[in-house]
C-alpha cells in the first residue's frame, strides 16, 4: 500500500522539530513511533505535506525521578515504562494499562508521547478514503453529519489510549513546547471534545514530557476488548488511589476520558453509586465491535471491578 | 502401529517448509518480471447502480500508463460453476451489484502512476435501489439483482426424504428453534494477487489459487483463447480455506491487461480488496425443527435455511447444500426434509468456506443437547445412538464405508471427562460436544479423478507430476511422502511437479478435500506402476522372485535376504538399456454416483469416503461480562491413517482456531452494503492468547479405499469446532445460542434471557 | 518528489540507496533490495507478517519509513542463516510443524528472534504474550509456540 507523496524531516533537538514546523504553515505532522499515524496517512486521514521525526531527540527518551516528580520523555516507548520497576511497584494502573496496550512488538515500538495523542476511532471513519468516499464523509472527515448516529452534528468517536486514562487517575501534568514558548498543563485538560481537533494542543507544540507524581499508589486497569492482545479498549477503566481516596478513569467511550473521584472507596454503595454514574454518563454508539447498550452496562461493571481490584479485594 | 511402513504415519518435516523458514518460498506478489507492469482495478462506489458509461481516456494520457480496460474491452462472457448459474461477467458494463465490484483497471510503470490514472476514468452510474438482507430481497417488489432470479433467489434445494410431517406427530419431543451466524471473513494472510504475461500468443499467469485447471477452463473460455493458450503456473499460496477456488475478477483483469500492453502485469489486492471484492462468507439463518423418540432417537429433521449469497452466483448450489450433507453424512435421518434458499443481496459475493454453516451445524448439535437434557439423556449417547456406523446408508443415499464416528465420540469425551462434567455443569462452566462427517470430494464430473505421472531418472531419483494443489496444508508433501514409501527412496530424492496446467493432468485441486483421497491416491497408483517395472528387472537381476523384492533405501534388495541387493539407479539405468526407461502413470477416480445433481437429483453416492470427528469445548463465562474463557478444547479426527501425523495435527489446530475460538471472536459487520472491518484489526482473527490449550486425537479407521487408509486431514474439526463451543453454552446456561459469534455482548444477552432481564 | 539517501547495514552488509521519502522499509525491502521474505498482509500494523528485526526490536516494516531507517542496523528472515546454517528458531520452525501456508512465518520468526535477544529464558507464557503481536491463519499457533520453546533450549 503506497503512502501518499510528503517529505521527511528528522530533527535534532526540540527547537529544531519546532523550527520545521514553522516553515510549513500547519501542513507538517509530528511523528515518533509511527504506530499510530503512519495507519492514519496511509487511509489518508491524515495528508501531510511534511513529517517531521522526533524520534532522533535523545532528551526527550529520557525517565527521571525526582523532586517529586516521575518525568518521562515523550519518546519513551511503552515497553521501556513496562519495564521501568519503579512505575511497576508504585503506579500499578499506569503500569497494567502499558501491559494491555496493543501488542509487545508496537509497545516496543511506540511511544507513551504518541499513545496519548493518538487520534480517537471510529468503525465508520478509520477506514480507506474509497470506503469513506463511497460511505459520505462523516463529519471527522469535514463533512455534514455523524454516519453512525443518522442526523447528529456530534461525533462520537471513540478516544482509545489505554494509557491516558491511567495517567489521569494519577494526577499526570504535561509539558509542552511550541513555537509560543513551553507550558505545563494538567492532562485532563488535554481533551477538547472536538472530534476535529481533540486535543488543546496549538499548531506546532510537541508534547515533551509527562510529569507524574511520584507517590506510591494502588491502582487496577480493567480493560474490555475481544481479543487478548492488539485490540483498541471497547471500554477501558483505571483506577488509583491513595489512601481510601481513589481518582477512576473511564476511556474507550466517546471523545475524552472522565474522571470521577471516590473519597473513600471502601464504602460499598459509594463504589456502586459512581459506577452508576459513570456508566450513566457514558454514551457509546454503534461505532465499535460490540453493541453500544453493552458497552454503557460494562462501563459501571468495570468501574467496580476496577475499584475493587484496586484497594485490594477483587481478583 | 505404523511399523508396516518406512515413511507412510512419520512425523515427517514438511518438504516445502525450508524455503518458507528462509524467506525463499515465492508468493505471487513476490514474482519480478523485466518490464512489469502495476495494475490497480477500479471498483464500484454503489451497492447497486446502472454503469451509463466508462470512458478511460484521460487515464490513458498519463505518462507511464500501459494500458486501461473494463468490461466493453472483453467479450463479456459470463461464467458460472454450473451452467445454470452463469452469471459473473467479471467486468460489467450494465451494472454493478456491490460496493468494491471491479469496473475498470490500469496497467502502469508503477502503483502511484496506477493509482493516479484511476482518479481519471470517468464511470456514469444511474444508482438502482438496492437490499441488503435476503429476506428484505425475497419480497415481492424488492430491488431486483439479476434479471432472471426471482425474487432474487438463487438457488433452492429441495430434498425431502420419509415422510417429516408423520414423524414428527409421532415424536415423544419437538424443538424449533432458529440460529443466526455473521459471515465470516476467510482472511487468508496472503492478499490476492495475479501476475499474468501473455508472450507469442500465450498467456501465463501465476496466483494463489486452489484448482488451476478449472481456472484456466474458465479464462480460456472468458478469454476466447484455447484452453493450451492459457498456463496457470505453480506458485506458493499463502492460505485459502475455500476462498480461492474459483476464477476471479482479478484473473480477468490482469489477464486483459497484459494481453493489451504486451508486458507482465501484477496485480495485488490491498488487504481490503481481499476482504471487500474477493470472496466473503455466507451470512446463514437456520431454521431447524427435531422430532426426538423419548430414548433420543431422532425421528425427523426440518430445515429452512436461508443464505446471504450477496451478489453473483459463485458455488451457489454447493454452498446451499453443504451444511446439510456434512450433517446428514453423520447421524441418521429417516426422515428429513431440508428446504435451503440462497439469496442474491447488493454485497459482496459469498463463496465457499473451510468452516461453512456454522448457524446450521452449531445450531443443530446445541439444540440436540438441550431435547437430551430434556429426556434426562446425555448427549455421548445421543450422539451414538443416531451416529451412523460402518456399511450404512444416509439419508440421500450415500454408502458410509470406514467410519471411526463412534471411536472419535468415545475418546474425545473420555479424555475430557464429559459426560461428568456435563451432568454437573456449573453457572460459570460449561462443556459442549459438536460432531461431523466431511465428504473426501464431491461429483464434480470429470475432475473428480486424478492422474499422476512419475518418471525414474539415471540416478534414481525421481521426478513426480501432479495436478495437485496446496494452500499451505502440506498436500505437496504428503504425495512426496506417498511416493517415497511406494518407491523407497527418501523424500529429498523425489522433486514434485505440480499445479501446472501445462504439465500436470486433471485433478480436483485443494478442493472438495479430495487432496488425499483421489489426488495422492493417483500419485500412489502411478508409484505402483513404476514399482512393478524396477522391481521385475531387479528381479532378474537378483535371481529372485518379483514377490521377494523389496525397495527401501535407495535400494532393491530381497525380501528373504536383506544383503543382497542393488541400487535403484542401476535398474533404471538397465530399463535405459532396453529402450524402456521407468515412467508411469497412475489414475484415481473415486466412487460416485454421477447421476447426482446439486438441486434438481440431489441423492446418489456423495463422495468415495467420508472422515468423522468430534470436538470438544471447555468453556468459562464471566458471569458480569459475558466473556467466555476457554481454557481447554479436545478434537478427535477419523483420517482413515494420518500420511504425517504433525500435518494431521496441524490442521485440527488451525480448525480450533478457525472454527472454534472464531465462534467467540469473528464476524464481517455490516452498514447496508460498507463492510465495516476489511482490515485485520476489527475483523478478528484469534491470536495465540486467545487460544485454549489444545489436544488433539487421531483415529485410524483405514479406509479400504484410500492411500494406505487415509481419508482427508481435519476438515471435520473446522465444521464442529463452533458446535462444541455453542453446545458448552447451552451446557452452561441452559440456553440455546441466537447468534454466532459469540461476542461478548451477545453472551451477556443469553445470560439476561436466562434471568429473565428485559 | 525528491528522492532521498538512505544508509543502513541489512544482513550484515552495508547499502546506501535512494528512496523515496514517503516510501516504507516494507517497500525498500522487498522492490530495491529484493528482500521478499517480509510479506505485506494487511499494510496497517495489524498483523505482523512484516515483522523485521530494526536495532533490536522487531518492527512492523509496514509502518516504518525508509528514511527512519538511516543508520539502522537490521535483520530480515534472510540474513538468519550463517554459513549456510539454519538459525535455531528455522529449524524449530520446520521440524515442529510450525509453518503452514508460510505467509505469517518470517514475521514469526523474526519477532520470536527479538524476543530470544532481550529474554534468552522465556517462559512459555512470555512466548504467548510475545507471539501475540502476529496473526497466523493456519496453526492454531500450538506448533509456533512450541518451535520458540524449543529454540530457546538451544540457543
Amino acid at each position: 500500500m503506497v503512502l501518499p507523496k510528503f517529505e521527511y524531516k528528522k530533527a535534532r533537538d526540540v527547537a529544531d522539530a519546532i523550527a520545521l514546523y514553522k516553515g510549513q504553515k500547519g501542513k507538517a505532522v509530528y511523528l515518533a513511533g509511527g504506530t499510530d499515524l503512519i495507519p492514519l496517512i496511509k487511509q489518508r486521514l491524515s495528508t501531510p505535506s511534511v513529517v517531521i521525526d522526533l524520534k532522533g531527540i535523545e532528551e526527550l527518551k529520557s525517565i527521571t525521578n525526582k523532586d517529586g516528580w516521575l518525568e518521562i520523555g515523550a519518546n519513551v516507548t511503552l515497553f521501556e515504562l513496562k519495564i521501568y520497576p519503579w512505575i511497576r511497584d508504585n503506579l500499578p494502573a499506569f503500569y497494567e494499562s502499558l501491559e494491555a496496550t496493543a501488542c509487545e512488538t508496537l509497545q516496543l515500538r511506540g511511544t507513551i508521547g504518541g499513545n496519548i495523542l493518538q487520534d480517537t476511532r471510529c468503525l465508520k471513519h478509520n477506514q480507506s478514503l474509497e470506503w469513506r468516499t463511497s460511505r459520505g464523509f462523516c463529519l471527522k472527515s469535514n463533512g455534514k453529519e455523524c454516519n453512525v448516529v443518522k442526523g447528529s452534528k456530534v461525533c462520537f468517536a471513540n478516544y482509545c489510549s489505554d494509557n491516558a486514562p491511567a495517567l489521569v487517575t494519577l494526577g499526570a501534568e504535561l509539558k509542552l513546547e511550541g513555537p509560543k514558548g513551553e507550558r505545563v498543563i494538567e492532562l485532563t485538560t488535554l481533551f477538547t471534545g472536538d472530534s476535529l481537533k481533540p486535543f488543546s494542543i496549538d499548531a506546532g507544540e510537541i508534547l515533551t514530557y509527562i510529569r507524574i507524581p511520584a507517590k506510591k499508589t494502588k491502582g487496577a486497569y480493567e480493560k474490555l476488548r475481544v481479543r487478548e492482545s492488539m485490540d483498541y479498549p471497547l471500554v477501558g477503566v483505571a483506577v488509583s488511589s491513595v489512601g481510601v481516596a481513589a481518582k477512576i478513569c473511564v476511556g474507550g467511550v466517546g471523545l475524552q476520558p472522565r474522571l470521577y473521584e471516590l473519597e473513600d472507596a471502601g464504602i460499598e454503595t459509594a463504589i456502586r453509586e459512581i459506577a452508576d454514574k459513570a456508566s450513566s454518563d457514558a454514551k457509546p454508539v454503534a461505532n465499535a465491535v460490540v453493541s453500544p447498550a453493552y458497552r454503557k452496562k460494562m462501563v459501571g461493571v468495570l468501574v467496580k471491578r476496577a475499584v475493587k481490584r484496586a484497594i485490594g479485594e477483587g481478583k | 502401529m505404523n511399523n508396516e511402513f518406512n515413511i507412510v504415519g512419520k512425523r515427517v518435516v514438511r518438504s516445502d517448509s525450508l524455503a518458507k523458514v528462509t524467506g525463499e518460498a515465492r508468493y505471487t506478489a513476490d514474482l519480478k518480471f523485466p518490464n512489469m507492469l502495476v495494475a490497480k482495478v477500479l471498483r464500484s462506489p454503489h451497492p447497486h447502480a446502472k454503469i451509463l458509461k466508462i470512458d478511460c481516456s484521460k487515464a490513458l494520457k498519463v505518462p507511464g500508463v500501459k494500458a486501461a480496460v473494463s468490461g466493453f474491452d472483453s467479450y463479456g462472457v459470463k461464467w458460472g460453476v454450473f451452467r445454470y448459474t452463469q452469471d459473473h461477467a467479471m467486468l460489467h458494463t450494465d451494472k454493478v451489484r456491490y460496493i468494491g465490484e471491479d469496473v475498470a483497471a490500469v496497467a502502469a510503470v508503477d502503483e502511484e502512476t496506477a493509482l493516479e490514472a484511476l482518479s481519471l476514468i470517468k464511470v456514469d452510474y444511474e444508482p438502482l435501489p438496492a437490499v441488503f438482507d435476503p429476506f428484505e430481497s425475497m419480497k415481492d417488489g424488492a430491488p431486483q439483482i439479476h434479471s432472471e432470479y426471482k425474487n432474487n433467489v438463487n438457488i433452492h434445494i429441495h430434498i425431502d426424504v420419509g415422510e417429516v410431517d408423520k414423524a414428527m406427530e409421532k415424536a415423544f419431543l419437538v424443538r424449533e428453534d432458529t440460529f443466526k451466524a455473521a459471515g465470516e471473513a476467510y482472511a487468508m494472510m496472503e492478499p490476492y494477487a495475479v501476475v499474468a504475461l501473455f508472450k507469442n500468443g500465450y498467456l501465463d499467469l501465476y496466483m494463489p489459487n486452489a484448482g488451476p485447471h478449472v481456472r484456466a477452463k474458465a479464462l480460456s473460455n472468458m478469454l476466447k483463447l484455447p484452453l493450451n493458450r492459457v498456463r496457470i503456473r505453480h506458485i506458493n499460496s499463502g492460505g485459502a480455506f475455500g476462498g480461492r477456488s474459483e476464477v476471479a475478477p482479478g484473473d480477468l483483469v490482469a489477464s486483459l491487461l497484459a494481453i493489451k500492453s504486451g508486458q507482465p502485469v501484477k496485480l495485488v489486492l490491498t488487504r481490503e480488496e481481499n476482504a471487500t471484492a474477493s470472496r466473503q462468507v455466507h451470512d446463514i439463518v437456520a431454521t431447524v425443527k427435531t422430532g426426538m423418540k423419548k430414548d433420543g432417537t431422532i425421528l425427523a429433521k426440518d430445515y429452512k435455511v436461508v443464505y446471504d449469497g450477496g451478489a453473483y452466483s459463485s458455488t451457489g448450489p454447493i454452498a446451499t447444500s453443504i451444511p446439510f450433507y456434512v450433517y446428514e453424512e453423520c447421524y441418521r435421518f429417516p426422515n428429513v426434509r431440508y428446504n435451503g434458499y440462497r439469496v442474491f443481496t447488493n454485497k459482496g459475493i459469498r463463496g465457499m468456506y473451510g468452516c461453512h454453516g456454522r448457524a446450521f451445524l452449531a445450531g443443530n448439535e446445541s439444540q440436540m443437547d438441550l431435547m437430551a437434557k430434556e429426556l434426562g439423556l446425555d448427549p455421548v449417547d445421543v450422539r451414538l445412538k443416531n451416529g451412523l456406523k460402518p456399511g450404512e446408508v444416509t439419508a440421500t443415499k450415500s454408502k458410509i464405508t470406514s467410519c471411526g464416528l463412534k471411536e472419535t465420540i468415545l475418546e474425545a469425551s473420555e479424555k475430557t471427562n464429559f459426560r461428568k462434567k456435563w451432568a454437573k455443569p456449573s453457572k460459570r462452566k460449561g462443556i459442549g460436544m459438536g460432531c461431523v462427517a466431511i465428504m473426501c470430494g464431491f461429483p464434480m464430473g470429470f475432475r473428480s479423478g486424478s492422474s499422476a505421472y512419475v518418471k525414474i531418472n539415471d540416478d534414481g531419483q525421481v521426478t513426480l507430476v501432479t495436478g495437485l494443489v496446496d494452500n499451505g496444508q502440506g498436500n505437496e508433501s504428503m504425495v512426496i511422502q506417498v511416493a517415497s514409501e511406494v518407491l523407497g527412496v527418501p523424500m529429498e530424492d523425489i522433486n514434485l511437479v505440480c499445479a501446472d496446467t501445462e504439465v500436470t493432468n486433471l485433478d480436483p485441486g485443494a478442493y472438495s478435500q479430495a487432496a488425499a483421497f483421489v489426488g495422492a491416491n493417483a500419485v500412489r497408483v502411478a508409484c505402483e506402476n513404476a514399482r512393478k517395472r524396477i522391481v521385475a528387472i531387479a528381479a532378474e537381476k537378483l535371481g529372485i522372485k518379483e514377490t521377494e523384492v523389496g525397495l527401501k533405501d535407495r535400494a532393491a534388495h530381497s525380501i528373504k535376504h536383506p544383503d543382497k541387493k542393488m541400487p535403484i539407479s542401476w535398474v533404471v539405468r538397465e530399463a535405459f538399456f532396453r529402450g524402456e526407461p521407468i515412467v508411469a502413470t497412475g489414475s484415481f477416480f473415486p466412487h460416485i454416483d454421477f447421476e447426482r445433481e446439486w438441486v434438481t437429483r440431489p441423492w446418489g453416492q456423495m463422495a468415495g469416503t467420508f472422515s468423522f470427528g468430534t470436538s470438544v469445548a471447555e468453556i468459562e463465562i464471566d458471569q458480569e461480562t459475558g466473556k467466555i474463557k476457554m481454557p481447554k478444547f479436545t478434537s478427535a479426527h477419523d483420517c482413515g491413517r494420518p500420511i504425517n501425523p504433525m500435518a494431521v495435527e496441524g490442521q485440527m489446530e488451525g480448525s480450533i482456531q478457525q472454527a472454534g475460538v472464531a465462534a467467540l471472536t469473528e464476524g464481517n459487520l455490516w452498514d447496508k452494503g460498507h463492510l465495516l472491518n476489511p482490515n485485520l484489526l476489527e475483523y478478528k482473527v484469534p491470536l495465540a492468547c486467545d487460544m485454549p490449550e489444545i489436544d488433539t486425537i487421531i483415529v485410524s479407521s483405514r479406509d479400504p479405499a484410500g492411500p494406505f487408509g487415509a481419508k482427508e486431514g481435519g476438515l471435520t474439526i473446522r465444521m464442529n469446532a463452533y458446535s462444541a463451543v455453542a453446545c458448552a453454552l447451552t451446557n452452561a446456561t441452559g440456553e440455546l445460542f441466537t447468534e454466532l459469534p459469540l461476542t461478548p455482548d451477545k453472551v451477556l444477552t443469553v445470560l439476561e434471557r436466562k434471568k429473565g432481564v428485559k | 518528489m525528491k528522492m532521498t539517501r538512505v544508509s543502513f547495514e541489512i544482513n550484515n552488509e552495508k547499502v546506501s540507496l535512494d528512496v523515496r521519502p514517503y516510501e516504507t522499509l516494507l517497500e525498500t525491502l522487498r522492490e530495491r533490495l529484493m528482500l521478499t521474505g517480509a510479506k505485506e498482509a494487511c499494510g496497517m500494523g495489524s498483523c505482523g507478517a512484516c515483522t523485521v528485526v530494526m536495532n533490536g526490536i522487531p518492527v512492523r516494516s509496514c509502518l516504518v519509513l525508509a528514511p527512519e531507517a538511516d543508520g539502522a542496523v537490521i535483520t530480515t528472515v534472510e540474513g538468519l542463516r550463517q554459513d549456510g546454517k539454519l538459525h535455531p528458531l528455522q529449524q524449530a520452525f520446520m521440524e515442529k510443524g510450525a509453518v503452514q501456508c508460510g505467509f505469517c512465518t518470517s514475521g514469526m520468526i523474526m519477532t520470536a528472534k527479538a524476543l530470544l535477544e532481550r529474554n534468552k529464558k522465556p517462559t512459555k507464557k512470555e512466548i504467548i504474550k510475545t507471539m501475540s503481536s502476529n496473526i497466523c491463519r493456519c496453526t492454531g499457533y500450538k506448533k509456533i509456540i512450541e518451535a520458540v520453546e524449543e529454540a530457546a533450549k538451544k540457543i
